[in-house]
């Protein structure tokens, strides 16, 4: 009995060996691997000669990914010149001590602007600048510390504002205009794109002993 | 319209960097402005073209406006929601620095009174406190009544038509009354446009040709509004058959210029308008005055 099993066995092995063989030279696909039919080596774990293990894999189906690039500096986006009659690239610069009225009052402005078709280029917040206010001790000469005031900036950058809408443009900033912010509306130069990188101490004195 | 808007178009951009600021320190009656327009050189010798006379008189006007110095006065229902939003926002709220700090005092304070107290357990302080945050909210309160804020509207200035400080809350359009034919009339300061200059110029001068020296920033050089006029057969002739007003807007940016006594000027609120301008002229001068 044992040996008519044991050969049954081993028949059905070297049929499947074969059938496997067979199976990997049609397919293009070098990947499947059934793992139990695998030449097994000697390290191998038990639990791998589950009938089901690999059963859920499916990331080895999907097509190759090349692998994803770090991501490049932008280059600077052209600054438009103004032209008869249209402004080129402005500058529109909300600043204030309340976050909540600078942010809120950028986003209207953003959003006047996609209504009205005017091109926003881009709106970006310059770093918050921190200002403590100190104050002289009634008796004494020195100063201590009374508050300390956080400046928030927003810039929102417009390009060809056209001459013949700028004035209701403004009219309406203007009367919208919340307490306490600060509305400077000026053209957009390279000094302003480069004030809102590091300055790179380092690398500004390598520069500056290679020019020299 | 044949000769002014061509010369419009010719005419180089004035680019204005300006500068509004909106806070409660400085002057009190007018928002601070500053402008520095920078005029890029005007293009050469275009050679004047011959213009068709036309029949219409030409004349430009400025729409002088005071922007609203302090916020205006809530709705009922305004109010409530403001009060209940508030309500939310300080019961979602996370302590501060200064109420952990009272917090952290009163703490320590209690465990003083107790009988079983050990100075020696206390971590941290190196000596004693000498400001604790109680007294220093009561140093705050102190200095808070002792400050007196300005009253925000005055019922006496607001009547004043001449005062450009009345409505603080609202804008405000100069009016002026000035000779238009035979008859005296309430209108917008307006002056005749003269050969060899933009119409913006011509409203310009209409604002310094007013007696109270105003300063003023002009928005743009394109017109907000025109108005027509057509005189009445009988005087009508081959040269003129009207007169067609551009409007301009402008800001007012300093406040309280010396007073010229007597000056036949008034500063409106939009309802108010309509009692001084004629029908007609107002509903030309409706469509450009923002009522915001």
């Amino acid at each position: 009995m044992n040996p008519v099993l044991r050969k049954l066995q081993v028949s059905i092995t070297q049929q499947v060996l074969v059938l496997n063989q067979a199976f990997t030279s049609c397919r293009a696909t070098p990947s499947i691997r059934h793992p139990i039919w695998c030449t097994a080596s000697a390290n191998e774990r038990q639990y791998r000669s589950m009938p089901t293990h690999g059963i859920g894999r499916w990331r080895y189906l999907l097509p190759k990914q090349a692998p994803k690039k770090r991501r490049e500096k932008q280059p600077m986006k052209p600054i438009l010149a103004a032209t008869d009659t249209a402004y080129g690239s402005l500058n529109v610069k909300l600043s204030g001590y309340d976050m909540t009225l600078v942010e809120h009052y950028t986003q209207y402005i953003h959003n006047l602007c996609n209504r009205l078709g005017i091109r926003v280029a881009e709106s970006y917040a310059l770093p918050t600048k921190s200002t403590e206010v100190m104050l002289m001790q009634e008796k004494g000469t020195k100063m201590y510390v009374d508050a300390v005031l956080k400046t928030h900036e927003r810039v929102v950058q417009v390009n060809s504002l056209n001459a013949a809408l700028c004035p209701v443009f403004m009219e309406v900033l203007l009367k919208n205009q919340p307490e306490g912010v600060q509305l400077s509306v000026k053209e957009h130069t390279e000094a302003d794109y480069h004030s809102r990188f590091k300055a790179r101490p380092e690398l500004e004195g390598l520069m500056a002993q290679i020019n020299q | 319209m044949a000769a002014p808007c061509g010369r419009m178009a010719s005419r180089p951009l004035f680019q204005l960097l300006s500068c509004f600021n909106r806070t409660a320190v400085g002057n009190a009656g007018i928002r601070q402005f500053s402008t520095a327009s920078v005029c890029r050189a005007t293009l050469q010798a275009k050679s004047v073209t011959e213009r068709a006379s036309s029949p219409w008189t030409l004349m430009a006007a400025v729409c002088l406006q005071r922007l609203p110095v302090i916020s205006a006065d809530c709705n009922p229902i305004e109010q409530q929601f403001k009060d209940m939003i508030l309500q939310m926002e300080l019961e979602k709220s996370v302590l501060s620095d200064h109420e952990l700090q009272l917090l952290e005092d009163a703490e320590r304070m209690r465990r003083k009174q107790a009988d079983d107290y050990d100075s020696d357990e206390e971590e941290g302080r190196d000596g004693q406190e000498i400001m604790l945050a109680q007294d220093l909210e009561d140093a705050w309160e102190q200095k808070l009544k002792s400050f007196q804020p300005a009253p925000r509207a005055r019922a006496d200035v607001d009547k004043d038509l001449t005062s450009a400080q009345r409505c603080l809350a609202e804008t405000l359009v100069l009016l002026a009354e000035q000779q238009v034919g035979k008859e005296k009339l309430w209108l917008l300061p307006q002056t005749q446009w003269q050969e060899g200059e933009t119409l913006r110029q011509t409203a310009e001068r209409a604002l310094d040709s007013l007696p109270a020296g105003y300063k003023a920033t002009f928005l743009g050089n394109a017109p907000c509004g025109v108005y027509k006029y057509k005189l009445p057969k009988a005087i009508r002739t081959e040269n003129t058959v009207g007169t067609k007003v551009f409007f301009f807007k402008a800001i007012l940016s300093d406040s309280a210029p010396p007073k010229a006594p007597k000056a036949p000027l008034l500063w409106l609120t939009k309802s108010e308008l309509q009692r001084y301008l004629k029908p007609a002229y107002m509903m030309k001068v409706d469509r450009f005055v923002l009522g915001v």
